[in-house]
């Protein structure tokens, strides 16, 4: 009777020693990886592009931390699960980030909205002073055409921002914000020669 | 009997203890001679992170995705060789899969680099390039009447160039070549409509040459003679054969087109004659030198026109075509007729009278010299 006690408790702990000792941390892994695909979803590729590259990576590397542990005879996840715990911070600080950075890139485009319908009234005011001579009307045209054109620019970039796509109407309010001013230089300085003569 | 079968229990014990010890032993020694993925799968990973870096997901696309696919294959494989049995697991294909995508990495990035650096010089090229495309609708299309599709399509081609350079310079480099190519169409658009407009001008040059000649021909009696080139936007008097007086011009908005009918805002083309000096008072337009418009040639055309239905049956030929004061405006505001500054009008005035011979013509250099050696 004691024998065959004995035998048993050595068969089982051979059949412990070949099984594993802990469990993949599935549970972990998956909400690290929600994390990462929800900081995608809210755009952080676009907005924080190298905080959200770093988090890949580190999500990469924590997959492989966990395949580490479980390559060994006796897996032990304590410090995969750390990692994914570090990857899940990293996920909520990135999207974090990302909000902050669209919030502040929202406020910029608004600001050059502004800017741009200012001096696209300032330089109909000053189309008004230009001199209208030999040329200066003609010239006079297509400064009205390209303060036109600003003007569609700021109804796109409006549209562009309803509809949440930030990058592509910071970098159209931009280009508008340059034409408008150069125009605005423009028109001064033909105002200032027209004074001058 | 009891003593004995201990004894065997005993012996049985110590074999099968001896058994998984060396079975144990045996098994760590394999395991442990068993390269693992890690370090393979590490250097893909970073290799994978300084290509994207360098863009390319963007600029070496289908090499970058290749290596992508290596490193989750790799990671999936290592998986499932972890779910098997400790002493049959193969790691060698996960490793070749590392190795191979750590070396697509590589390719990747230099790819990248190559053809991030040669988009860009491209795209520079292609600004000069666009920009001489501008500057040649300012310098030769932008007085002509063009229509409003072609002068938006010049506006917006300047947008879209701001917007394409704007996108360089961040270093957005495939959206500065989209932007850039929409830019290109629409100045194209604009100057392909422009330089037609204007080789479709000057197919009349022989006969404006042969005009003017006659005209200049006719000075050199002693006689004024006015050659007005509408091109070159010049009221110019001659006398013997010699510019005595060149004044700069302005004429209706539908200037290049030949008058044939009332209200078409055409300057005409071809001889006339003074018929009337108007004083102040009797002009709206400081003063004005009334032109025998139609004459037998333009009332001939504009029939044949009517008659062949090119001219709608209730249109009128038009008359009160002049030369007169209130020019100097800077743009073609007439309603045909011939806008000179009031100044000018004055020294004009004083100058010619009626009977005075007028000759109108579309340019008096041919294209060649006008388009001053541009290429369009």
């Amino acid at each position: 009777m004691k024998s065959k006690l004995i035998i048993a408790i050595a068969a089982m702990g051979i059949a412990v020693l070949f099984s594993s000792c802990a469990k993949v941390p599935q549970a972990e892994i998956d909400a690290a990886t929600a994390a990462v695909q929800e900081v995608k979803d809210a755009g952080a590729d676009l907005y924080v592009p190298e905080a959200y590259a770093a988090l890949v990576d580190s999500m990469k590397s924590a997959n492989e931390k966990v395949e580490v542990a479980k390559a060994k005879w006796f897996p032990n996840y304590s410090k995969s699960k750390e990692l994914l715990a570090v990857v899940s911070q990293m996920a909520i600080d990135t999207k974090a980030k990302s909000e902050a950075r669209k919030v502040e890139l929202k406020a910029e485009v608004e600001a050059m909205i502004v800017e741009v319908k200012a001096l696209v009234e300032e330089n109909k005011a000053l189309v008004a002073k230009a001199p209208k001579g030999k040329e200066g009307r003609a010239a006079l045209e297509a400064i009205n055409s390209d303060i036109a054109v600003a003007e569609t620019t700021v109804t796109e970039v409006e549209a562009l921002l309803a509809n949440g796509d930030l990058i592509g109407s910071n970098d159209k309010i931009k280009a508008a914000k340059e034409k408008a001013t150069s125009i605005k230089a423009e028109l001064e300085e033909a105002i200032a020669k027209k004074g001058g003569k | 009997m009891v003593l004995k079968t201990n004894k065997k229990a005993k012996w049985f014990l110590i074999v099968l203890f001896s058994i998984v010890t060396i079975a144990i032993s045996i098994s760590i020694i394999i395991v442990s001679q068993k390269e693992l993925p890690t370090e393979d799968l590490r250097l893909a990973r970073e290799a994978l992170t300084i290509a994207k870096e360098a863009e390319a997901n963007i600029y070496s696309e289908k090499i970058y995705n290749e290596s992508v696919q290596l490193y989750d294959s790799a990671m999936e494989k290592w998986s499932l060789e972890n779910d098997r049995f400790i002493l049959v697991r193969d790691y060698s294909q996960i490793i070749s899969f590392a190795k191979r995508s750590k070396k697509k990495a590589e390719e990747a990035r230099e790819e990248s680099i190559k053809k991030s650096v040669n988009l860009s010089n491209d795209v520079k090229a292609a600004f000069v390039n666009l920009a001489k495309k501008i500057e040649l609708y300012n310098k030769l299309f932008k007085d002509l009447p063009l229509s409003k599709s072609v002068f938006d399509a010049h506006n917006i081609s300047k947008k879209y160039l701001s917007e394409s350079k704007i996108a360089h310079e961040n270093g957005k480099l495939k959206e500065a070549e989209i932007l850039f190519k929409k830019a290109e169409i629409y100045v194209n658009h604009a100057n392909v409509a422009a330089a037609k407009m204007l080789r479709d001008y000057f197919n009349d040059h022989s006969k404006w040459k042969s005009l003017a000649n006659d005209a200049i021909a006719a000075s050199r009696g002693g006689n004024k003679v006015i050659l007005v080139d509408k091109f070159a936007r010049k009221l110019y008097v001659y006398q013997s054969g010699k510019v005595l007086r060149s004044y700069d011009a302005e004429f209706g908005p539908n200037w290049m087109a030949h008058k044939e009918r009332a209200g078409d805002k055409a300057t005409p083309e071809g001889n006339y004659r003074i018929t009337k000096k108007k004083e102040r008072g009797n002009t709206i337009y400081h003063k004005a030198l009334l032109l025998d418009y139609p004459n037998a040639e333009d009332k001939m055309r504009f029939a044949a026109k009517k008659k062949q239905g090119l001219i709608s049956r209730s249109a009128g030929i038009g008359n009160l075509i002049e030369i007169h004061g209130h020019g100097g405006q800077g743009f073609n505001w007439t309603s045909g007729c011939v806008g000179l500054r009031d100044n000018d009008i004055d020294d004009l005035f004083r100058l010619v009278g009626a009977g005075t011979r007028v000759t109108i013509v579309g340019s008096v250099e041919p294209l060649s010299v006008v388009s001053n050696g541009l290429d369009f």
